[in-house]
């Protein structure tokens, strides 16, 4: 079993060093205003079947939204205006290096959290979602440590357990 | 007032009373300190604990809630940077980095005594001043609410961080996630794309847990595992703060506990608004703004002592008016008619022995509050030195424990998670959450006041310079407008002759 | 070591098999949703009732718990629960009659998935006006309707109870084209609009005006029942039924899951009968919360939400626009 995990340990510690060399670089500043534009405008397009309004309205409910993608889409064209402009002085554009490895790992936190979420939810049982959120994140860490195991899994029963019977949060 | 003190004064110094406020305090410390778990989460699962208590043991449990809760926020905001409750967000800032610093018993107790004087500033101000106070609380309508808000969004330009523009596009995507939910002004539904729990809207304290706990939590993916734990030479720190630091405390707080109990007195705003009022003030106002966001004491002095001089204000129109100053004083106020007290100046004069127990009660819970925490400061300290390990899966526990207990469903651990997942998208696009925070903060208000107003007014926007406040909250919208701008040119002046 | 992690873990195990076990069997406990906030007038009331089960019933204990979200909130109770589940829910005319023809698609039950209780008490509204105007009874307000321009009329929430009353009394009084309502997030703030001058009129709760009609800043000018008010500090305003124009009362029914045995909801309901009697319970809803202690029967039930939906029906033109 020990020599399992140091196997798995190394075959991971060997895929990790491949992915910390892969960078991605974007434009950050264009990318973020090409986004937002789109999302305002995307916003403003779905408005008309997101928001009922009343003729009676004063100011009726999509006007304040509306503002807001107005505003959202100008500071859009202001970044994406500055960074073209950059780009014709032949100046340096705002640029964002994204470690590969990073992102996996994150992908891989991320799905401890979704999996914590689908267990308490499909069980009914917040502990059991606690309880596999505890062994995903030692997992994770690569914790060997027993006494971690057993401290971080009964504060999750205990966290649990107050919830349920002292506050009365029936989960 | 002086007839009812006496009294007052035997009513409250029981044993069960001092024993009640100090659980009160404490459970609201340890409480708030959690992140995921809210002041007004807190005090719904405890309000059943009051309802066989008579009338000051009861408020005075919620109070040392209340009031701790102010305080407790900032322990998660400065030791993992992830704010215990909304209104902590701003000490964030700057605590964090103090502690990053390696003065985190500093930071924890700066945030103490801050939030001990703006605590008990606010109480004295309720005790001595609040009838008045709240005759003027009580002619601002709907017009100067808006402009309250207003002046709240100009400290959009403080916390952008390095550029203003993308400041604006996240505090547009926080206004608009406001809007969420069931419009304020026809009840029709607004952006819920068929999801029936969306009508409810998106409740503030569920984005905190994601925008900024979880994404703390994704955060450690950036992290190599060697320096996932603190250096523990950081953590040997002695929490002293110099004769000089006390010095430059001193004026923020003042300013800010002032701050504080003028916004608190406006029914609808609360805790969070007179922080980041206050915070962005004191930069203003400061010698030293370079230090801003980089662990200043004074930034830490502001925010906190403006979200515990909250505390006693929203109490004012309660207790005067019976007016709900936010969501955990109605909480109190129904804890107060259980016992048969329809809150109202009338009680002053039926029930005056009562009333004034509970304004001294919060004097006195501020000092409780002071005495504890200087015992939970040193105990609180310690969590920098738990291991990721073990910390992680907790705080993962408490958040989705949390977002569950608001409403008693995963739809809103859901919600969440979800925002977790934008504001890891928001970092790697380098879109600061401060202010998505702030629009979801002040966007409700906002819009329903400027609608509400024009209604009002039938669409004339004369409404909104129609009163001496509305000129006066204009003015200094003006002169933060003025500030930014004449910041910004400063600021490339600066650059450019860098670049000479 | 391992033995030791092995016996915590076995420990824990049985610890949490026992506390998910525990509860006794003889004394049943149902529990009260309230799907409003916690502060609220049916949560206190619930809370009140819950604090005295104890003392009026050794087999039903009522735990009250209050999940803001109303329809939703609702929803939820109707999806997790089944016919003898020990469960309570509190539904009113807000849901039974204004969402069910405004909103339907938001409702996931209808009345025929619950079965009624007990309803605990009602609440007369009362219309407050800015104390400038002058306004003191319903003839000065019909004078009022016919000569002025505007009426405005603050009510907590866009289409709520408020928002109706408001709607049916112009409505019926030929002012409905007059009427501009002008919600507020609270009864408290609409309370304190009508004092500033923001409105003319508010439509609250007597509780949640009488501070500031007894700070002078308005007066209380009709209530929306059928007689005028007999008790507290509102007693003799004029009931808008004298003058035959339309009314309701907000009532709040605790309800069962449909399908629960009879001999349940009769000892729940002999229960609740029991709690509504102590004089103790009486006095607080009566002189606190201004309410009045009001046990009905299935037929009123529905008289009720009948009456409401034809009000709804015939106003919603108003309200809505």
């Amino acid at each position: 079993m020990k020599d399992q995990l140091a196997r798995l340990g190394a075959r991971l510690d060997a895929i990790g060093e491949r992915l910390a060399q892969k960078d991605l670089r974007i434009p950050v500043d264009l990318v973020t205003g090409v986004l937002f534009a789109l999302f305002a405008a995307v916003i403003l397009r779905v408005m008309p079947d997101q928001v009922t309004v009343s003729e009676k309205d004063v100011v009726n409910g999509r006007a304040f939204p509306t503002m807001l993608m107005a505003v959202m889409l100008l500071g859009c064209v202001m970044l994406i205006g500055k960074e073209l402009y950059k780009l014709a002085k032949k100046q340096p554009l705002a640029w964002k290096t994204i470690n590969l490895l990073v992102e996996v790992k994150a992908l891989v936190i991320l799905a401890i959290l979704g999996g914590t979420y689908f267990l308490s939810r499909l069980t009914g049982l917040f502990v059991v979602g606690g309880v596999f959120c505890c062994l995903g994140f030692l997992a994770y860490f690569r914790c060997k440590k027993p006494s971690y195991y057993a401290i971080t899994i009964a504060l999750a029963v205990g966290i649990w357990a107050a919830f349920r019977f002292v506050l009365n949060v029936n989960f | 007032m002086l007839e009812h003190i006496l009294p007052a004064s035997g009513l409250l110094f029981t044993l069960e009373n001092i024993l009640w406020i100090n659980i009160g305090v404490f459970i609201g410390s340890v409480f708030a300190a959690i992140p995921g778990l809210s002041v007004i989460l807190c005090v719904i699962l405890f309000l059943p604990v009051t309802y066989s208590m008579t009338a000051i043991p009861g408020m005075m449990f919620l109070l040392g809630i209340y009031c701790a809760g102010g305080y407790g926020g900032s322990v998660s905001a400065i030791l993992i940077n992830t704010p215990g409750t909304p209104h902590a967000a701003a000490t964030m800032l700057d605590g964090h980095p103090l502690s990053e610093q390696g003065r985190t018993k500093a930071a924890l107790k700066i945030a103490l005594y801050a939030s001990t004087f703006g605590g008990i500033f606010s109480a004295l101000m309720l005790l001595f001043l609040g009838p008045q106070v709240a005759k003027i609380a009580a002619q601002l309508g709907t017009a100067e609410y808006f402009m309250v808000c207003v002046f709240g969004l100009t400290i959009i330009a403080g916390v952008s961080g390095k550029s203003m523009i993308k400041g604006v596009i996240s505090a547009c995507l926080g206004l608009l996630i406001s809007c969420v939910g069931a419009d304020p002004m026809t009840s029709y539904d607004r952006f819920t794309f068929g999801i029936p729990r969306l009508y409810l809207g998106l409740d503030l304290a569920i984005c905190l847990i994601g925008l900024f706990a979880l994404v703390e939590i994704l955060a450690k993916a950036e992290k190599k595992p060697g320096s996932l734990n603190m250096d523990a030479e950081k953590i040997r720190d002695d929490g002293v703060i110099t004769r000089e630091e006390y010095k430059r405390m001193l004026r923020p707080t003042i300013i800010s506990s002032l701050i504080g109990v003028m916004v608190g007195i406006i029914p609808g705003t609360g805790a969070s608004e007179a922080s980041w009022f206050s915070y962005n003030t004191a930069k203003n106002m400061s010698r030293h703004k370079e230090e801003f966001g980089h662990g200043s004491v004074e930034g830490i002095a502001a925010a906190e002592s403006a979200n515990n001089a909250v505390t006693g204000a929203t109490l004012i129109p309660l207790l005067t008016l019976g007016i709900p100053g936010d969501g955990t004083v109605a909480i109190m106020l129904s804890a107060l008619m259980i016992n048969g007290l329809n809150p109202g100046l009338s009680l002053f004069t039926t029930q005056g022995d009562i009333m004034y127990a509970i304004m001294l009660g919060l004097i006195l819970v501020n000092l409780f509050m002071l005495l504890q925490g200087k015992f939970l400061t040193t105990l609180f300290a310690k969590v920098v030195s738990i291991p990721q390990e073990i910390l992680t899966p907790i705080i993962v526990i408490f958040c989705f424990a949390g977002a569950y207990s608001v409403n008693k469903n995963y739809f809103d651990v859901g919600v969440a998670l979800i925002f977790g997942i934008l504001a890891w998208i928001l970092r790697k696009l380098e879109l600061p959450p401060v202010p998505i925070l702030l629009g979801l903060v002040l966007g409700g208000m906002t819009e329903t006041n400027f609608r509400r107003a024009l209604l009002i007014s039938n669409g004339s926007p004369r409404i909104f310079f129609s009163s001496v406040y509305c000129v006066i909250f204009l003015v200094l919208i003006l002169v933060a407008v003025g500030t930014i701008v004449r910041g910004k040119v400063l600021e490339r002046k600066a650059a450019a002759g860098k670049e000479d | 070591m391992k033995k030791r992690v092995l016996c915590l873990g076995l420990v824990l195990a049985l610890f949490t098999a026992a506390l998910a076990g525990c509860g006794g069997t003889k004394n049943v406990s149902w529990k009260v949703t309230c799907p409003w906030a916690p502060s609220g007038v049916a949560a206190m009331v619930s809370q009140q009732a819950a604090t005295k089960s104890t003392s009026y019933s050794d087999s039903i204990t009522l735990v009250a718990e209050a999940i803001k979200g109303d329809a939703a909130t609702v929803n939820t109770w109707i999806a997790d629960t089944k016919a003898n589940d020990p469960e309570l829910v509190f539904v009113g005319e807000g849901l039974l009659s204004i969402t069910s023809i405004l909103d339907p698609a938001k409702l996931q039950f209808g009345y025929e998935d619950f079965v009624f209780v007990e309803n605990l008490y009602s609440s007369i509204f009362v219309l407050s006006a800015d104390a400038g105007l002058g306004i003191n009874s319903i003839d000065d307000l019909e004078a009022y309707a016919r000569s002025a321009g505007e009426i405005s009329v603050a009510t907590n929430g866009a289409v709520g109870s408020e928002a109706f009353l408001a709607a049916s009394l112009f409505g019926a009084m030929g002012a409905g084209d007059k009427l501009k309502l002008t919600p507020y997030e609270s009864a408290a703030e609409a309370a304190q609009a009508v004092a500033r001058g923001e409105t003319q009129f508010a439509v609250s709760h007597q509780s949640q005006i009488l501070e500031t009609y007894q700070q002078g800043g308005v007066t209380v000018v009709c209530a929306f029942d059928e007689k005028a008010v007999e008790n507290g500090p509102f007693a003799g305003v004029e009931g808008v039924g004298s003058k035959g124009y339309p009314y309701f009362r907000n009532r709040c029914f605790v309800m069962a899951r449909a399908g629960t045995d009879d001999k349940s909801v009769a000892e729940l309901k002999e229960l609740y009968g029991k709690i509504l009697a102590d004089q103790e319970v009486a006095d607080w809803l009566h002189d606190t919360m201004l309410l009045e202690v009001d046990t009905m029967t299935v037929a009123d039930v529905e008289a009720h939400i009948d009456n409401v939906k034809n009000i709804v029906n015939q106003y919603k033109d108003i309200v809505t626009g």
